[in-house]
């Protein structure tokens, strides 16, 4: 199914496609830049071309790695939430609000009607994409999690905060698909965070997705999945991005139980590890997610985001995943 | 009827301005081992100093340390018991803040007081009644992974933690400590087990001495279980209204045999709410209460908003309160 739908829109990919979640680790260079910026001491265009480099850095990495669908590596973003509440309009960025530990981050508060009035990520998707011939994925936060990460002082409640999102988000995809972008990536990591909620979701979902030629990917990690399976399910993607290793595959004794109906990007190392899982191990994991899931609905990708680890852990991480794909490819086929 | 205004537990430890930033500082420093505990607990006095002279100027009547010392709620109380090990992050209800989760791999212990040094400290620097505040073994227990195959039964954990905090109770009661307030939110949880959360309640209020106990339960709709908390063995009951659309008239309605910790202000969103439909709501629920304590507070710690948000809520919360005032 979701196979034809990648052959219509031109895509032929290799049995269990490689890819990435979204973000990668900053060079250092890039990240002093930032703190630079922060102060004043250089240039908006200066951090800039710090960051096209970096782009074009990871890029090039992942052509070289053997990965067949690319992530911009969103190296001119801070935060996966507050980089679009500053791109968009009704927003203001508040103080820092704690996250755990002595993490902090600063928490956009809806002050007014939300409105897109730009493209937001589509100059780095063109960039990125001008690099490579290999298909670049577009990405963005979803409705109900740029919803759930925001104080809101406008809207009467969290269902009109969440669908007014899901009105002005559409308009960043459709600005996607008219630059060019084939597959689409909605992060909703806070998609568990209220089960009672998740036909929210699925109708601002349903918003931002209804009628586009586009193959959409939803990425979530870290939650109650358990909660919302099979629910989740009903959900207008393509593709569900799930982090699977850090939660010891879990999920798979649910999917055993009832069917996985969706194509299904499976994480196969832990972003929040310093280790490299060995070749061996991921090749195990994979295998196991082709119990659960036909080989022709099976993405290979991390569990998460990589900008947590080094640049060395990251590339590290990634050469074991397309190795172990090569592997059981040579196997299957 | 004699309203108190207070604080509900957290207050934010970082602002915008570097003074305010030196409690992350000191810590970042430490992971790079150029600080040293002793910094760490400097920079921890100054931003309770700081936490409970901006209670103050707001107006409160009854203060907190702002738990500027706790790594999360969980594992500040969990990680001192022997008996745990501290494992890796878990979202925190349905609020947007990670704690990290206990493992029980012995009998739990309490080898010495976890919050009376930090109470007395509290104390020492304010000019108005600190309330220390404690998460209860309820939610400890249900927070906690198992390794001790003793504990794999809830009972037994809700038990002996209740146990170790009932010592603690008893140890803040002897430091001074009038109204001691036990966080249970795990309560609102869908497969919560009231009675064993009860029979830990009910622990600590046998040691409670002279001081007075204030149950508060905050992320969740507590109408369902209201009859029933009524009838636990504490002084206050504190109720988180952002949930309970229903709750006003309930308590209207029904009336409440103890004091009531009125959660009537929003401690998760910025958003001031309307002055006249919190009076409103104080107008029908005041003379309900019979009990001639109230408190009105936020609906949970505040560490949640930004420290200027923080403030403002503070600041909206005594406006509203000095109207029912005598």
């Amino acid at each position: 199914m979701s196979r034809e739908k990648l052959r219509s829109l031109g895509l032929d990919l290799p049995l269990l496609p490689t890819t990435s979640v979204g973000s990668f680790p900053k060079p250092d260079e890039l990240q002093q830049a930032r703190t630079r910026w922060a102060r004043g001491l250089i240039s908006r265009a200066d951090l800039e071309a710090l960051e096209r480099r970096a782009t074009e850095f990871w890029i090039r990495t992942q052509e070289e790695l053997g990965i067949d669908v690319l992530v911009d590596g969103e190296q001119y973003r801070g935060d996966m939430v507050t980089y679009f509440a500053e791109n968009m309009r009704g927003f203001e960025i508040g103080g820092l609000v704690r996250s755990y530990g002595n993490r902090y981050y600063r928490k956009p508060i809806i002050v007014s009607e939300v409105r897109w009035e730009r493209p937001i990520t589509v100059s780095w998707w063109r960039f990125a994409q001008s690099l490579t011939s290999r298909p670049v994925k577009g990405m963005l936060t979803g409705p109900y999690t740029v919803m759930d990460w925001s104080f809101n002082e406008y809207y009467p409640d969290r269902r009109a905060t969440c669908l007014a999102l899901a009105r002005e988000i559409r308009k960043e995809v459709e600005a996607l698909i008219e630059a060019g972008a084939r597959i689409i990536q909605i992060d909703e990591p806070a998609l568990s965070v209220r089960p009672q909620e998740l036909p929210l979701a699925r109708e601002a979902l349903q918003v931002v997705t209804e009628g586009l030629p586009a193959y959409f990917i939803s990425h979530a990690c870290y939650g109650a999945f358990e909660k919302i399976y099979p629910q989740m399910l009903a959900l207008p993607v393509d593709n569900f991005d799930l982090e699977m290793s850090n939660s010891n595959l879990d999920l798979l004794e649910h999917f055993k139980r009832s069917p996985f109906t969706k194509d299904l990007s499976f994480g196969v190392v832990d972003v929040h590890s310093h280790v490299i899982e060995d070749v061996e191990t991921v090749v195990a994991r994979i295998r196991q997610g082709l119990e659960v899931v036909p080989a022709e609905a099976l993405w290979i990708d991390p569990d998460c985001g990589l900008k947590t680890r080094t640049v060395e852990e990251a590339i590290a991480k990634l050469r074991v995943i397309v190795e172990a794909v090569r592997r059981v490819r040579a196997s299957l086929a | 009827m004699n309203l108190t205004l207070t604080n509900t537990g957290s207050y934010p430890r970082i602002g915008d301005v570097p003074e305010l930033q030196i409690l992350r500082q000191t810590l970042a420093r430490f992971d790079r081992q150029e600080a040293t505990e002793a910094d760490i607990r400097r920079a921890e006095d100054e931003m309770v100093r700081r936490a409970i002279a901006e209670q103050i100027e707001a107006g409160l009547d009854l203060v907190t340390d702002g738990q500027i010392r706790w790594y999360d709620p969980i594992s500040h109380i969990a990680g001192k018991l022997r008996g745990t090990k501290i494992n890796g992050l878990l979202r925190y209800f349905d609020t947007n803040f990670y704690f990290r989760q206990p493992v029980l791999v012995d009998r739990l212990i309490r080898e010495c007081p976890i919050l009376v040094e930090e109470y007395r400290y509290a104390c020492s620097v304010s000019s108005r009644p600190v309330k220390p505040v404690l998460t209860g073994p309820y939610t400890l227990a249900v927070f906690s992974l198992v390794e001790w195959k003793e504990y794999r039964d809830l009972e037994r954990r809700v038990e002996d933690y209740a146990m170790a905090l009932a010592e603690e109770v008893a140890d803040l009661a002897a430091a001074g400590a009038d109204l001691i307030q036990v966080d249970e939110p795990a309560i609102v949880l869908e497969d919560a087990v009231f009675d064993l959360f009860a029979a830990g309640i009910r622990a600590l209020a046998q040691v409670k001495g002279a001081a007075r106990l204030a149950l508060y339960i905050s992320f969740g709709d507590v109408s369902p279980i209201y009859e029933r908390l009524q009838e636990l063995p504490v002084d206050v009951l504190g109720l988180d209204f952002t949930y309970s659309p229903q709750l006003v008239d309930r308590i209207a309605v029904e009336g409440s045999v103890k004091a009531l910790g009125l959660g009537l202000i929003d401690g998760r969103n910025t958003k001031l709410e309307s002055e006249a439909e919190v009076a409103t709501a104080l107008e029908r629920l005041l003379p309900a209460i019979r009990s001639d304590v109230a408190y009105l507070n936020p609906s949970t710690g505040l560490e949640f908003l930004p420290r200027d948000r923080a403030f403002r809520k503070l600041q909206h919360l005594v406006r509203i309160g000095l109207r029912f005032k005598q």
